[in-house]
């Protein structure tokens, strides 16, 4: 499986190397099967759907330019997600241009996130319950590091094995492990925080 | 209550860190079940909201597609279009080069011309009066020679005289 994906990614390199199609039309059905989680977990990390909108047309234009450089040991998948992670961590560095954009911004509200729950035949109790705890999450993971909050993101929304988010962060097992300990535990605190309060 | 399950070992359970004690603790305690099971649900909502806002429609992803060929093939281009400049240029560098050196007996005339030119320059140089001054030194070279002249007859006729009166 994984080689057929080296395959997939490679024979672009192949092809420009003059063995016919453009490198192009091989790359497109690779973004068309890997955008949707990419934008998806950027938007976790980023938290603007714009920024991750952008971030994710990054990710794949990284990807182009270093498809040389995929070996294979890990899955495309796994692969495309290491260079989102390290995007949406630039990002995030950047605070200047996130105050520019700010500034300038005609996106979607961020609070917008907050509002958007899945089913809406629920009890308007229990709606405004859960977009409370869902926006103290948020609160919660916009309080931790790139790192953690990348690998919270990577384990509970795209419920990734520890081995993988591994793999993705260039970290140990253990490692992801105990970054994950402390986000749940910091967001439970905040959720307790915030319960004692009502 | 100290024996309810500590905050460690409901996050461990939640990262899905099985254990005896703590599986038999949830079946029996009623707090620590609910606690665990807030925290589930809390997570899979804040789950659930990203998988919603990252819903978008068929076109959303199309034209996302579309912008990444773009980004893509203007990437491929750029390189090739320095490549083409510069070859370019080095082509023209060289044509000047090799229209300079191979043109040498086509201005054997300019060549000559610059010698003469040279030589003329030379000449002035070596001059002792400048050259629109040349008529008055003919001038006065006459009027020398004239009055050279003059005076030789002069003593001539100086001599002729004294001759004669001895």
């Amino acid at each position: 499986m994984v080689q057929n994906e080296r395959a997939a990614v490679l024979i672009p390199v192949q092809e420009k190397a003059g063995l016919g199609m453009t490198a192009l039309d091989d790359f497109t059905p690779l973004v068309r099967s890997h955008q949707r989680r990419i934008y998806r977990a950027l938007l976790g990390m980023v938290r603007d759907p714009d920024a991750a909108e952008t971030l994710t047309q990054e990710c794949f234009l990284k990807a182009y330019q270093r498809r040389a450089s995929f070996r294979g040991e890990a899955s495309v998948g796994v692969w495309l997600l290491k260079i989102a992670v390290n995007l949406a961590r630039d990002h995030r560095r950047s605070r200047l241009r996130e105050f520019w954009h700010r500034l300038s911004s005609s996106s979607e509200d961020v609070a917008d996130l907050e509002q958007r729950l899945p089913d809406p035949h629920a009890s308007q109790e229990r709606v405004l319950l859960g977009r409370e705890e869902v926006a103290t999450v948020w609160s919660a993971v916009e309080k931790l590091s790139s790192q953690q909050r990348a690998i919270f993101i990577l384990r509970f929304v795209e419920e990734m094995s520890l081995e993988e988010i591994a793999e993705v962060t260039s970290l140990k097992v253990g490692t992801v492990k105990t970054h994950l300990f402390r986000a749940v535990r910091a967001i439970r605190q905040r959720l307790k925080g915030g319960r004692a309060g009502e | 209550m100290n024996n309810h399950l500590s905050e460690d070992q409901i996050t461990e359970w939640m990262l899905g860190t099985r254990d005896d004690f703590v599986s038999r603790h949830l079946a029996t305690c009623h707090a620590c079940s609910v606690a665990v099971e807030e925290l589930r649900s809390t997570i899979s909502c804040f789950r659930d909201s990203i998988h919603a806002t990252a819903q978008r429609d068929n076109s959303f992803w199309r034209e996302q597609q579309l912008a990444i060929r773009e980004r893509v093939s203007v990437r491929n281009w750029y390189p090739l279009h320095w490549a083409w400049v510069a070859a370019m240029a080095m082509v023209l560098i060289a044509a000047i080069f090799l229209t300079r050196t191979a043109n040498p007996p086509q201005n054997k005339a300019t060549e000559d011309a610059d010698k003469a030119l040279l030589q003329e320059v030379q000449g002035d140089l070596v001059r002792e009066v400048p050259e629109a001054l040349a008529p008055a030194v003919l001038i006065a070279e006459e009027r020398n020679e004239i009055l050279t002249n003059k005076d030789t007859q002069q003593m001539k006729s100086t001599l002729r005289k004294r001759r004669e009166i001895k």
